[in-house]
């Protein structure tokens, strides 16, 4: 037996992952089958959009981890010797995978951002990035299953086709996990969503106090675009939420114009801003990294610099 | 009081590697340094032992060239470290780092409390080890945590995941993995550092422990990622300021 699986917690990831594992699975000719907890998922929606099989999973009780799941996940995995298991690259899907791939002794491929299967040594090559985004590594798994995690928005939502048929089997449910989880806060949003957003001024180190990042406000205001900003801004000063922090570890942006004011441009910045379509960079010093990855660069001081631009854009 | 062991990789310092003519990555003038994310793991360490007492003892799995960052890490509060030391401990995959972990864990440093890992390393980033490593002790194991403490013989850690925070509880000994802002690690100062020599480090030869896996993972290409920018500078004064909004407008980005 052998196949595709993919798990993931919630509805578009799983469609995602239902993408990208049919175009695997027709390659491979071989099923695609998806893990889901029962609680709240319509086993034929994953069915129409994809799935050949379902696999229901208990619902998680009040309180309960995923890490339950575990032994549930190996022991599948043992009896039916799928070829590879998707996993979205969610925080405790990326536990997870990475609990399940020690089980059963085999790789994982973290947050990888492209996969596809090569016919002529019958392995599926998978990249991703390293060294803070400086490198990308194109990797293989020689042990089975080949397992992965998969960044959620890498691949679109599959479809729902009409008249597609699957089956559906029911897992037995797992011991209780010794871990409890016993608050849950939702995060309530201060901010826009800025990975969406069509125009965006980064603050970096360059700024000296919390007040001046008016000047970023205004800027971005003309501009018509929202402010984000790099690591040090959001986690060592507490200027700006951390979900406007821009970068490998935080959001990834894909703008049409991105404006980075007293930016350095350290590699793990610059990852997050690959995606945009015009980058452009203040800063006093030549040298800043940011340079090298900037379409167009002003070199001087912002304190002196985003004023002069506030009045030419007014000319505009 | 708890035993707490904080587990660091010695990696390469990524702002110091270079973009070769061909693609390739240079490394030819790189440095090394303590990945960062697990230095808020030590500085997480540290500050518990603050609290309850108890000992914290660094680990870290790597080549003999690695005794740099044993000296580092002790620099910054631990009071005694183990070092897994072999020339083959290069370029190790995370199944086969938390398969050494685990070995030179069970065989010198248990019993033990709570195990503290930086959420991933900042060379290939594949935040795997702390959870792989728990899984093989056996063990809950908590990641992407920004607070932790340990209260009643258990660890109280808040998680972060996509929708916000989540609460969670796990009995010891149990392993958590910390996010960046969980602390702001300290930066050593010229006493520590000689107070760091002072400290008891174990050297665990290859010898001394089981024989670790092959691995499971093989990297078949590694190159530089490719940024193309056109790179264009210019100046402050007006006529450049104009200049720069001007391009702008061309593209019709304002």
């Amino acid at each position: 037996m052998s196949g595709i699986w993919i798990i993931a917690e919630k509805k578009e990831h799983a469609l995602e992952l239902l993408t990208i594992g049919r175009v695997l699975a027709a390659q491979m000719e071989t099923k695609l089958s998806a893990f889901l907890w029962k609680d709240q998922n319509v086993p034929e929606d994953y069915i129409a959009c994809g799935a050949d099989e379902i696999m229901l999973a208990a619902p998680g009780s009040e309180g309960q981890s995923l890490d339950a799941f575990i032994p549930v996940i190996a022991a599948e995995a043992e009896n039916n010797h799928p070829d590879a298991i998707l996993f979205a690259a969610t925080a405790r899907c990326r536990d997870l995978a990475a609990r399940v791939a020690s089980r059963m002794n085999t790789g994982l491929c973290s947050s990888c951002t492209s996969l596809a299967y090569d016919a002529a040594d019958r392995t599926i090559k998978m990249e991703r990035l390293a060294y803070g985004g400086a490198a990308v590594q194109k990797v293989i798994c020689k042990t089975r299953p080949v397992m992965v995690t998969i960044p959620p928005g890498t691949f679109e939502q599959a479809k729902a086709e009409a008249g597609r048929t699957g089956i559906q089997r029911e897992l037995s449910t797992p011991a209780p996990s010794v871990l409890k989880v016993i608050e849950k806060k939702t995060k309530v949003r201060e901010t826009k969503d800025i990975t969406e957003s069509r125009v965006i001024v980064a603050v970096g180190r360059g700024f000296d106090k919390k007040e001046d990042l008016d000047l970023a406000r205004k800027l971005a205001c003309a501009l018509g675009g929202e402010i984000g900003c790099t690591r040090p801004i959001s986690e060592e000063n507490h200027w700006l939420p951390e979900e406007l922090c821009i970068g490998l570890s935080g959001v990834q942006v894909k703008p049409d114009f991105y404006l980075g004011l007293g930016v350095s441009g350290q590699v793990q910045h610059a990852t997050g801003i690959r995606q945009a379509k015009v980058v452009a960079a203040v800063n006093k010093d030549e040298n800043a990294p940011i340079f090298s990855v900037a379409d167009f660069g002003i070199v001087g001081n912002l304190y002196d610099v985003v004023p002069k631009l506030l009045e030419a854009l007014k000319r505009v | 009081m708890p035993t707490i062991i904080t587990c660091f990789k010695w990696v390469i310092d990524e702002a110091y590697i270079r973009r070769g003519s061909s693609g390739d990555l240079d490394f030819s003038a790189v440095d090394y340094k303590i990945s960062d994310y697990d230095r808020n793991a030590i500085e997480e360490a540290v500050k518990l032992k603050d609290v309850h007492g108890g000992t914290v003892a660094s680990l870290t799995v790597g080549v003999p060239e690695a005794t740099k960052g044993i000296k580092d890490s002790l620099s910054r509060g631990p009071d005694k470290a183990f070092f897994a030391a072999d020339a083959s401990f290069n370029n190790l995959e995370p199944s086969q780092t938390a398969s050494l972990l685990a070995a030179v864990i069970r065989s010198f440093i248990t019993p033990y409390d709570l195990i503290l890992c930086g959420e991933g390393s900042s060379d290939l980033y594949t935040q795997q080890v702390g959870p792989r490593l728990a899984e093989i002790l056996q063990i809950p194991s908590i990641s992407f945590v920004q607070k932790v403490e340990l209260k009643d013989g258990k660890v109280v850690a808040e998680r972060r995941v996509e929708e916000g925070v989540e609460v969670v509880e796990a009995p010891l000994p149990a392993l958590v993995t910390v996010l960046p802002d969980i602390n702001v690690p300290r930066i050593p100062g010229v006493k520590d550092t000689l107070m760091a020599s002072k400290k008891p480090v174990v050297t665990i030869k290859k010898e001394d422990l089981p024989p670790f896996p092959a691995p499971c993972m093989e990297t078949v290409e590694m190159k530089a990622a490719k940024m193309d920018r056109s790179c264009e500078k210019f100046g402050t004064d007006t006529a450049e300021i104009a200049r720069f909004v001007d391009v702008l407008r061309k593209k019709a980005l304002i």
